[in-house]
């Protein structure tokens, strides 16, 4: 555990985790948007997205330690990131085409609604579910602050998840549309990623 | 102060509560939580009221009079039977948002041979309906348990009238006051059709719902029921009043209606929705890309009432 980020790229971890954290949960509110005329509003529609956007992160998670053992750098995140970008940046024009032919083939059932979350959602947040346990690997610099690191990095993006949830429900939906919301999340993620593609120094394992 | 503030608030809401339920003299009959709401039956003297939330005193979605199963107690759904003196032809007619169900019954029982489909999200309310408010499955009336619009949307029939009725409550349905909704709604009307649609009109939701509905259907036709407001929209030119005149008393004739169409017809009022005087300017049409129905629904309309 040596070599680790330069102070600089410290803060973009965070600016970045606290984002990541906004986005990730804004865009399980915008699900419901994309979601509820094809398969309604009840509590399915909401247990689906909820469920979605656990999984994504319990794989995301999963994936992220898988990462963290094979050396991960700032860059590593950064792609990741940007994978989820382009995946968010084609959700707009071809979610309604989506929704549509599961609703045309399965049905509106829970298995419809399950489906249409995942297509929606899986791809884009298990992708951001890597960047927690990458981040925490970057920036302990030794077993001792793990924990501390850890603690941090969580709060961090727990903050952004209610920042992200409530700014997106009370003043960006009210305000700019669905469709145009997804948009600024993928490039808020884009300016995330090109952050971290910033050579700030690498982590390696010791010796 | 703010801690004080907000235990000074707490406590009135306490009890303005305990002075509701002093005053309440209606007896419960039954009350479940469903998938969507909690819901109580209650009753008193003749009449059963369904409710919903917790704040029951506000959202009553439907009363039966048990003695009278053709009395509308409810303002608001004698107008939506307006919508028959509109319609070329009057076979077949679908609700959406079926409640304890005495617009569809009323309907049905004064219009037998019409096709009376009626569509309730909710389970539950269909059960309390049928247990409560003297609905039954007949030959002619059916209720279908399904979202409206997952319901038109895999509809092949076209109908003569569409009243939609689903907004009660405490929630609305954004889905179900889109421009994209109202297209589909309009894809699925018979030649000469028309759609009748309650809104409540005390906040900017209306004007948005207004100009929705306006975006869609050329022709708007306002009706002013007790507290809300009964929508009819149709394609083509504005109708005459001495037509629909024409057609309100034969219909009256023909079927014999209680709530007659022609004093109904008096009731009608035309707004220029456009020019900003009634409906805000400012008002957009809501999408499924853009429908910020909640936060619509607290902002308060100034006070501009119909003409």
């Amino acid at each position: 555990m040596s070599a680790p980020v330069s102070r600089a790229g410290l803060v973009a971890i965070y600016v970045c985790s606290f984002l990541v954290g906004c986005v990730l949960m804004g865009f399980e509110m915008l699900g419901s948007r994309y979601l509820n005329p094809y398969f309604g509003s009840g509590i399915g529609a909401w247990a689906s997205l909820i469920s979605t956007v656990l999984c994504a992160l319990a794989i995301g998670y999963f994936a992220g330690s898988a990462i963290v053992d094979r050396q991960p750098t700032t860059r590593t995140i950064g792609v990741m990131i940007l994978i989820a970008a382009a995946y968010m940046a084609v959700v707009p024009a071809t979610a309604d085409t989506v929704m549509a032919d599961i609703l045309d083939t399965i049905g509106d059932g829970p298995a419809a609604t399950l489906l249409a979350s995942t297509a929606l959602l899986l791809v884009p947040l298990t992708l951001l579910g890597t960047f927690s346990p990458i981040a925490v690997s970057l920036l302990t610099r030794s077993a001792g602050e793990a924990g501390r690191v850890a603690g941090l990095v969580y709060g961090v993006s727990t903050i952004g998840n209610v920042v992200g949830t409530l700014v997106t429900t009370f003043m960006l939906i009210p305000t700019i549309g669905s469709r145009a919301i997804t948009y600024y999340f993928a490039v808020a993620l884009a300016g995330c990623a090109g952050i971290l593609f910033i050579p700030f120094g690498r982590k390696s394992s010791r010796p | 102060m703010l801690i004080r503030s907000v235990i000074l608030g707490m406590l009135a809401g306490c009890l303005s509560v305990a002075a509701s339920q002093a005053q309440d003299t209606r007896n419960l009959l039954e009350s479940k939580e469903s998938l969507y709401n909690n819901i109580y039956v209650y009753e008193q003297g003749p009449y059963r009221s369904m409710t919903f939330g917790h704040n029951r005193r506000i959202y009553t979605e439907s009363v039966y009079n048990t003695r009278d199963e053709l009395d509308l107690p409810v303002d608001y759904t004698r107008f939506m039977t307006a919508s028959v003196m509109y319609a070329k032809n009057v076979s077949s007619i679908l609700e959406i948002g079926f409640g304890g169900g005495r617009t569809a019954w009323y309907l049905h029982r004064f219009l037998p041979k019409v096709q009376v489909t009626s569509v309730e999200l909710d389970p539950t309310v269909l059960e309390f309906a049928k247990k409560y408010f003297g609905i039954k499955e007949e030959p002619n009336f059916h209720v279908a348990n399904r979202d409206g619009r997952l319901f038109v949307q895999e509809s092949k029939e076209r109908y003569d009238i569409i009243l939609i009725d689903a907004y009660r409550g405490p929630f609305v349905p954004f889905h179900l006051l889109t421009k994209e909704f109202y297209q589909l709604v309009k894809d699925h009307l018979a030649e000469g059709g028309v759609v009748a649609q309650n809104v409540e009109p005390s906040t900017m939701l209306f004007d948005a719902a207004v100009k929705t509905i306006h975006s869609v259907f050329p022709q708007v036709d306002f009706y002013e029921a007790g507290g809300n407001i009964v929508m009819v929209g149709y394609p083509g030119d504005e109708r005459k009043p001495e037509d629909l005149a024409a057609v309100a008393q034969e219909r009256d004739k023909e079927f014999g209606f209680r709530y007659k169409l022609a004093d109904m017809l008096a009731q009608r009022k035309r707004i220029d929705i456009d020019n900003g005087q009634v409906i805000d300017a400012k008002a957009k049409v809501l999408t499924d890309d853009f429908a910020p129905v909640e936060a619509l629904k607290t902002i308060e309309r100034h006070n501009r009432k119909l003409p």
